[in-house]
């Protein structure tokens, strides 16, 4: 019936029919999360795949609800996101001046160009044995992990943010006696701001799974710990609340980078 | 108009030459050659020519992007050395912040030159009211037509009260009705602010509506070739191009170019 007055109604239907159709997308991909969740129970229930390797929805929701009162999973917890916090602090902290410097600098971008280059492409936890050797099994040698996987491409979207600058706004700011300060200060730092938001998002999933590995590897706490543990000890409900964690945090900050990206481009195009 | 400033001349070119080293090749290139002129206060003058005659050099030169090989540029009798803020130029592309709304986008000139005071906040205001903006002032860049960019690019320029004005074809973007009423705004701008202004054109129809003179250049090296008095009574409105008078400047100017690029082998554009 709605799909024939549609059709009917012709192009008068069409500003509406957009609305719905985001509205439609969504109520699908909700959809779509709640037939998996009920596959997964089901095969689960049934065994049709061993449970042993995939629990189920409710026992992973059962064993979020005994973590959460659990002060010493809290405390994986916190390890976890101090580390993640300081680790990705430094990373914008000392990335974005290099990277802005590097693109605006070409005596100083040949110098770390190569360094950069080389790093952005390795596995950082290749390193991770050095590390450990380093800076022990301790919180420290974590947040230089999460630093060294955040670092480069922040450094990277940065630099390329100042390489892109519009020539003709630099002409025209020229054409008012403007310094090469002004220039920089006016110009090439708010151009940098959406691959900087880019570099950032990029940083945040490589800091997540610096955290997971690092932990993993070698530690004591935090949830990549509790994480291994739990799956070698087959209590696999508590694995993947572990792993809902993660990537619930990796939802919301990505969310997060969104809402500043949408503030801070509101003169763009849509 | 040019009679009461005559012995006071706004802007001197005395044997100009500017010559530069092609990055790629490492040869020399003679953009200009030789060029000696002289524009009287308050003069609006059109230069026209077959590219690569070295007009756009010649005005890279007088904002002071490039330095003469030869020769010296004087304005108000001071030699050019650099930018100033005597100066402005209206860009052949808007070149307006894409993240700055209008008022902040005339404001911008001003605002490097270090001089935002409720004097020249209001004066802002007063050429964005002049161009034709008033009630967009709050708008971002991209939300304006190509002409009402161009208003903008036009107002920041004004807003800096720069002794000569610079245009640097500013209207080949826009398409054939825009362009013809934005010359004729331009006309009514220029009349209202009296400022010296050179303005670059390919059109030789919009260099004779809008000129008091117009300089026709040459070819490789870039040269002046003949320099045009046009003698339509202003204000001029756009009938004024099919009346014969006018069409006979026209005519002159495109004999002129014609012989220029004949001579040299390349194309009028």
């Amino acid at each position: 019936m709605k799909k024939d007055e549609t059709i009917t109604l012709g192009k008068f239907k069409q500003t509406k029919k957009k609305i719905s159709n985001s509205q439609r997308n969504f109520m699908i991909s909700t959809f779509s999360v709640i037939a998996f969740l009920i596959l997964w129970e089901v095969c689960s229930y049934y065994k049709l795949v061993n449970p042993l390797f995939i629990s189920s929805p409710l026992k992973i929701v059962e064993a979020a609800g005994a973590l959460f009162v659990d002060s010493a999973y809290l405390n994986h917890i916190g390890v976890s996101t101090y580390e993640f916090a300081i680790g990705f602090l430094f990373a914008l902290i000392i990335g974005i001046p290099i990277g802005i410097f590097a693109g605006w600098n070409q005596i100083f971008n040949a110098i770390i160009n190569p360094f950069v280059s080389a790093l952005y492409v390795t596995p950082k936890v290749a390193l991770l044995p050095i590390i450990i050797i380093a800076f022990g099994i301790g919180i420290t040698s974590k947040i230089v992990v999460v630093f060294l996987m955040a670092f480069f491409p922040i450094v990277m979207s940065a630099q390329k943010a100042m390489s892109t600058l519009d020539q003709n706004l630099i002409k025209a700011a020229r054409s008012f006696t403007a310094s090469e300060f002004q220039i920089f200060r006016t110009i090439a730092l708010p151009s940098t701001v959406p691959f900087l938001l880019n570099g950032i998002r990029i940083g945040l999933g490589q800091g997540l799974i610096a955290i997971v590995v690092g932990e993993m590897y070698a530690s004591t706490a935090g949830i990549g710990y509790h994480l291994t543990h739990a799956g070698q000890n087959l209590k696999t409900a508590e694995m993947f609340v572990g792993v809902a964690v993660i990537a619930i945090s990796g939802v919301i900050l990505t969310g997060m980078i969104g809402l500043i990206e949408k503030k801070f481009s509101s003169w763009k195009p849509e | 108009m040019a009679s009461a400033a005559a012995s006071n001349p706004k802007l001197q070119s005395q044997f100009l030459d500017v010559t530069y080293v092609n990055n790629k090749t490492g040869s020399e290139v003679i953009a200009l050659k030789n060029i000696n002129l002289t524009i009287e206060e308050g003069e609006f003058i059109c230069i026209v020519g077959p590219s690569g005659c070295g007009k756009t050099t010649f005005l890279n030169t007088i904002i002071g992007f490039i330095k003469p090989s030869n020769g010296s540029i004087l304005l108000d009798n001071k030699k050019i050395e650099g930018p100033g803020r005597d100066r402005s130029m209206v860009f052949q592309s808007p070149s307006l912040l894409p993240w700055r709304n209008v008022k902040d986008n005339v404001m911008y000139g001003v605002e490097l030159q270090k001089r935002v005071t409720s004097e020249t906040k209001k004066i802002a205001l007063e050429y964005i009211e002049m161009v034709g903006l008033k009630g967009f002032e709050n708008h971002f860049p991209h939300e304006l037509s190509g002409g009402m960019q161009q208003r903008v690019n036009l107002a920041r320029a004004l807003t800096v009260d720069p002794s000569l004005l610079l245009l640097d074809e500013p209207f080949s973007a826009l398409d054939a009705q825009t362009r013809e009423f934005m010359q004729q705004e331009l006309l009514r701008i220029w009349s209202e602010t009296k400022k010296t202004s050179i303005f670059i054109t390919h059109q030789i129809d919009e260099a004779v509506f809008l000129a008091d003179r117009v300089f026709v250049f040459g070819a490789r090296p870039g040269h002046l070739v003949d320099d045009i008095k046009i003698q339509l009574n202003r204000p001029r409105a756009l009938k004024i191009k099919r009346e014969p008078q006018f069409l006979k400047y026209v005519d002159h100017i495109w004999g002129l170019i014609e012989h220029e690029s004949s001579k040299q082998g390349f194309e009028v554009e």
